[in-house]
Formats: C-alpha cells, structure tokens, sequence
C-alpha cells in the first residue's frame, strides 16, 4: 500500500462528513442573502438600501421607512428564520426519534395538537379573568400550543412504539387520528368563538408570517431559539437511536432522556411555530430529506443544516407568498404546500418500501 | 468479572430463566449454548439490561445498575441478534458509533482497522443496508470492537457480549470472527458468546454454559461439560463427543441410528 493509498483509504470515508461541514458555512451564508432580499422585499416601495445610505450619513429615517423596515419587515424576518428552523428541527428530530424519515408534526397530528391549544387558549382565555388575561398576555396561545404538541406528541410515541420499535402504520394511522380529533374540538370551539375571536382564528390558521410583530417574535423567538439550541445536543444519540433503543443504549446513550428530550423539543418548537404562524406545512419533512440525500443521514450535522435551511426555505417561500399576486398575499402554507407536496411525493416514490403498510 | 446470581427472568407471566447463576472471566470466551427456546438469548439480554429480570448482575466487582450507561458503555459492547438501521448510513459511519461513547471519539484509524479485523476492508463507503444479512453482522461486530478497543482499560477488563456471532456467517467468516474474539481474551478481555454451532463452540470456547428448560444446567471448562450424557440431556438426541488424535479438541457428532421413519 503506498502513501497515498493509505491516505485516501482513511480520508475517504469521511467525505460527507466534511462536506456536511461545509455545508453549514454555505446555508448560512445563502440564509444571509434571504435574509436580505426579505427585508428590501415589499409592496410599498420603501428602500432597504435608501435607508441604510441614510443610516451611514447619520440622516434621520422618515417614519415610514421606520415603521416599514423596524416594525414590518424586521420582525417577519425574524420570525421567518425562527419559524423556519423550528419546523425543519422538529421534523429532523421527529424522524430521528421515531427512526422514520416520514414522521413529521405536521404529517402525524403534532401540529394539529399543538393547533388544538392554541384554539383553546383563543376561544377560552378570554372566559379567563381579567388579570389573568394581563398576566398571560401575548404567552398564552404559544404555551397553549405548546402543551397541545407536547400532549399529541407523547400520545403517539406510546401508541407507535412498542419495546423500542415504532410501527410506521401505527404512527400515520394514530397521527391521523390524533389529527381528526383536535380538528373535531377545533370545530366545536369555533362555533363557540365570538366574532373577534373567529377573526383571530382565521388569520391564525392561514398559516402566514404576515402578522409579525415584535410581540410575536419575543413570545416565539426563545422558546425555538432554546429548542433548536438544545436539539443540537442530541445529534450523537439519535444517531445511536437509528440502531434501535437497546443497541443506543448499550452505546451508553441515557435513551429515556434522550427520548424526553427529544418530545419536549418538538413539542416547544413546533408549538411556537403553530402558535405564531399556523400551519405550515412540508418544510419539517423535505428538509431534513434533501439534506441526508447531499450530506448523509448524520445527526450531528443534519440539525443544524436543517435549521439553516428550514429558515432559507421559508423566508424564500415567504418573499414568493408577498411577490406573486403583490400588492395582495397568498399565504406561506399554500406556497410551501405547493412546492413541498410534490418533493413529498417523490420521496413516496423513491422510497416505497418504507411505508409498505 | 462478570457474575450473575440468581437471576430469573419472567415475560408475560411464563417464567423464561429461574435461577440461573452464571460467571465469566476476563481472559477467557465463555460460551452459553443450549437448544432453541431454552433461554440462552435471554440470559444475554438480562446480562445486558435488554429484558425486565431480577438476580443481581456485576461486572468487574461493580453492579451493573451502578454504572451510569456511557460507564457501561465504556465497559461492556454487546452485539444483539439482530440490528436494525434506520435512516442510509455508510458502512464506516454505523462502525464509528461504536467509538462515540469511549475515549477514541472520531477515531477513523481505529474503525479502519475494526473493520479490517472483520474482514470488510474495502466497504467503509458502501451504503449499511445494501450489505448482506452476513456482511451486516460483521459490520455491528466492527461497531462493537471499537466500543471496547483496547481489551484491559486502567487494569480494568473490558467485555464482549455478543448472541450467536458468527450465526449467518459462512464457514471461513466463522473461523476470522472467532479467532478475532480469542485473540481480544487472549489481550486480557472476556468474551461472552451466546453460540449455536457446538463443534465451533467446542473449537474456540474456554469456558462454557449449558442452559436447557430455562435452568443453567452446566457450567464449566469445555472439556468438562461437553460429554455425551450432558449434551444429550441438554439437547434431548443423542450426541458424541469425539476426539481426533491429531487436533486435541473435541467434536460433537450426532448419532443418526436414533432418526425414525415414524414420521411418514
């Protein structure tokens, strides 16, 4: 064996590694463009570049570029990338716990649960008294939906999973399940709605960034922040969970944990997003697939590209819902549908096998 | 060390092990052997945690609830019957699971090297589950090896625990992956093997197990236990051991006079 071959014997194998290393740099650098292109997106012709020529003159923004670029633009960014990579973690950790590349919150009635409390704290908080509402504020409907998730989701761990093993037809059938119940109790609930309420609840189930406010982002924002922060940390186990709960656990992976951690984490990310953003869909299941189909199914990089991308996508999704039918917009939920639904598709097709009932 | 007292293992109120104590020694293989359904796994997975039991189980003076599970991890590597792989890992990405919980981290010398021990040089890029069911096993014994690279860690010996190793293995594969397994207890290691094939057992083990009816019904070296009366009880056919001069380990031979017609 010469030099070289040994060399490339050993490096070799780690190519995907390295290049799912990479790949945080280039996500994060393609995040910034977006992001950017978010913020001079917009249909009242206020000037992102104007502004910030101001900025560096030292001249004062007039109100309107205040107002357009700090109150409207700024938070729908922030809440773009939190939402984005919110779903998209929660979706790659979703499939590493449930050791499913299908599983999804929003597939398996997570969101739908996570919707039901948000519901619930809507139509019920105002029966709340009225310094409960002061206390509660703006918190309520995220740790609402929040609750909600974490429920749905514990729900269908312990229906789908039995001695560490999850039946993929018990996980879609029971998510379908979960999913009609808790939009039964959402429909009841909206029949008991007053007119303010129904118009909260229409917006809200849109599924847009269009009502961002910097109230939204500070509820929203530390929950996922702490949520895609923390899912971080579980790359190593849920690589070892991909051999199975026993096998993880003679790697001395603490499984229960794991597996606790894992829900709460899908349960606050996906809860924020639900409660600020409403339902949007696929970005949680075609994310994390693109990114094991170029760099590999590893954990330890996927999360954070998928929260890279997951932002991407939807701030990307996001400027198309505001560009094509400007100055009206169509909401982000059926963008991402649009596009997602058919990559879905394709993953079916590609992969029968695995959702072979 | 590894000693278990007493241990019982009941599943779905059906009792599978009742009173089985068992022990192995670093610097040995010690094999459990017995006829199907007789409990032979499940005294490996109650070693292992992997069924609900009672009895008391330590490993190196030390009981094993008192080890933390990345302790027990750097400890012990167990290789179950059979694993499963979501998600399309490469063949060296599932072997480098195996140095996660130890010292090594990404060590990819070490994994190479696992690998080439198994016999698998060549496949660390090839995708995990387009492997045969045999290549696949070689691969979880890879992992397994890295978790416990170095046999003695701080004078302390670290274990193997693997069920029916060399199972869906071919005849050459067998020898590689037993000789891998001397040689770790050789290295100061102990090796505990739940094995089906008696001959290889007889060939590679130290020490051995007979567990039949859920009860430990003899333990001792090999020489000792595999006689014609215990392997034929155990069993219940009629088996003889023999020896031939030129090899000084025994074979087991099954007598085919006992066969009957009476089935037809």
């Amino acid at each position: 064996m010469t030099i070289s071959d040994s060399i490339s014997g050993i490096a070799a194998p780690s190519d995907r590694r390295s290049r799912a290393r990479q790949a945080h740099i280039w996500l994060a650098l393609l995040l910034g463009v977006v992001s950017v292109v978010s913020l001079a997106t917009g249909p009242t012709g206020t000037s992102l570049w104007g502004a910030i020529a101001k900025l560096l003159a030292g001249e004062p923004l007039t109100a309107m570029e205040r107002v357009v670029l700090w109150d409207i633009r700024m938070p729908r960014l922030i809440l773009g990338i939190t939402v984005g990579a919110a779903l998209a973690v929660s979706g790659a950790v979703m499939q590493g716990l449930f050791r499913n590349p299908l599983a999804d919150p929003g597939l398996v009635g997570v969101s739908a649960g996570a919707g039901l409390g948000a519901i619930l704290a809507i139509v019920l908080g105002a029966l709340l008294p009225v310094w409960a509402q002061d206390v509660a504020g703006n918190a309520l409907v995220p740790i609402a939906a929040f609750m909600g998730g974490w429920l749905s989701t514990i729900i269908l761990y312990r229906v789908s999973t039995r001695r560490g093993r999850t039946s993929v037809a018990t996980m879609l059938l029971a998510g379908i399940a979960l999913g009609a119940l808790a939009g039964a109790v959402a429909g009841i609930l909206v029949y008991m709605a007053d007119d303010r309420q129904l118009r909260d609840l229409t917006f809200w189930g849109l599924g847009s960034l269009a009502g961002a406010t910097w109230s939204k982002v500070l509820v929203a924002g530390p929950l996922i922040g702490l949520a895609v922060i923390a899912s971080l940390f579980l790359g190593r186990g849920l690589n070892a969970l991909a051999l199975g709960e026993a096998t993880a656990a003679h790697l001395g992976i603490p499984v229960q944990r794991l597996k606790s951690a894992s829900i709460l984490i899908v349960a606050a990310a996906t809860g924020a997003a639900v409660a600020v953003s409403g339902g949007i869909g696929f970005i949680g299941i075609v994310v994390p697939h693109l990114l094991r189909l170029a760099t590999g199914p590893d954990h330890e990089t996927l999360l954070l590209n998928a929260a890279l991308l997951g932002a991407t996508l939807l701030l990307g999704a996001d400027i198309i819902s505001r560009l094509i039918i400007a100055p009206a917009e169509l909401p982000i939920g059926i963008v991402t549908a649009v596009l997602g639904a058919p990559v879905f598709l394709w993953i079916l097709l590609r992969r029968r096998g695995l959702v072979d009932l | 060390m590894i000693t278990a007292s007493d241990i019982q293992v009941r599943i779905a109120q059906k009792t599978i092990l009742q009173g089985v104590n068992f022990t192995a020694k670093p610097g040995q293989v010690t094999a459990i052997v017995g006829p199907n359904g007789s409990g032979k796994t499940t005294l490996l997975r109650a070693l292992t945690d992997e069924v609900p039991w009672t009895g008391r189980v330590q490993i190196n003076g030390q009981d094993t609830s008192a080890y933390k599970p990345w302790e027990l991890a750097a400890v012990r590597g167990v290789l179950p019957q059979a694993a499963t792989l979501a998600f399309p890992f490469t063949v060296i990405e599932v072997v480098r699971m195996g140095l996660m919980s130890g010292i090594h981290g990404h060590n990819d010398t070490i994994a190479q090297r696992a690998l080439d021990m198994v016999g698998l040089n060549g496949y660390e890029k090839r995708f995990f589950h387009e492997l045969s069911g045999g290549e696949q096993q070689r691969a979880h014994l890879a992992r397994a090896l890295c978790q416990v690279w170095e046999p003695v860690q701080n004078g302390s010996p670290r274990w193997l625990l693997l069920d029916e190793p060399v199972a869906s293995l071919d005849i050459g594969h067998q020898l590689l992956i037993m000789n891998c397994l001397a040689v770790f207890a050789q290295r100061g290691g102990g090796v505990v093997a739940v094995m089906h094939d008696l001959n290889l057992t007889a060939m590679v083990a130290d020490v051995v197990t007979i567990i039949a009816d859920g009860h430990a019904i003899a333990r001792g070296p090999v020489a000792d236990v595999f006689n014609d009366q215990t392997l034929s009880a155990a069993y219940k056919c009629d088996l003889r051991t023999n020896t031939v001069p030129t090899h000084p380990k025994a074979f087991i031979l099954p007598q085919v006079a006992r066969l009957s017609c009476s089935a037809v």
